[in-house]
């Protein structure tokens, strides 16, 4: 078995990806099966909102992939070299 | 290997591409139609409620399943001990070797 830092990452990974799964579940699947004046429907956002974060949040990442494909070739680019 | 033909007594030979294809077009246009009311079909709204975030449901999903399984196993990858001991011994040697070779280190 992997030790300390490792396991504790990993299974803080499969946490936080079954909480964002049971959150998002109820958010889309179960909210429009439940009457509009219950009240767990305030600890959701309106359902745009179930589309529009994730989407903004696929930019920021995609913004965050091609910034670091950015800096890393910048830092290696070298000067031609001169016969 | 995604080319390779499914079934070959076919009039056209269909490949594991047009297959998949097929297949998402297939939800993709019922999708469609649920989400877009395309042929006044009368559904509850609820169901129409559910419909529309489903693509970016199953996206979010299938992110969720691969981040818990990158996490796993990450979580219960060996050490392999020995494997380490035995690497670093050999690193040893070979400095050994190529310093009397000539090499500078």
């Amino acid at each position: 078995m992997a030790t300390g830092a490792d396991q504790a990452v990993g299974f803080g990974l499969v946490g936080c990806s079954l909480l964002l799964f049971a959150y998002y579940t109820i958010w889309v699947i179960v909210l429009p099966f439940v009457d509009s004046d219950h009240v767990i429907h305030g600890y959701f956002l309106p359902r745009e909102y179930s589309v529009i974060l994730p989407g903004v949040a696929a930019l920021i990442l995609l913004l965050c992939v091609g910034t670091f494909i950015g800096i890393v070739t910048w830092k290696n680019r070298k000067p031609k070299k001169i016969d | 290997m995604a080319d390779t033909p499914v079934s070959s007594t076919t009039l056209c030979t269909m490949t594991k591409l047009l297959e998949w294809l097929l297949g998402v077009s297939v939800i993709g246009i019922a999708w469609g139609l649920v989400t877009f009311d395309l042929l006044d079909l009368h559904v509850p709204s609820q169901y129409k409620e559910l419909a529309w975030p489903m693509p970016v449901y199953l996206l979010v999903v299938f992110g969720c399943y691969s981040l818990a399984t990158v996490g796993y196993r990450v979580a219960t990858f060996n050490d392999c001990e020995d494997a380490a001991r035995e690497l670093q011994t050999q690193i040893k040697e070979a400095k050994v070797d190529l310093q009397k070779l000539g090499l500078k280190m």
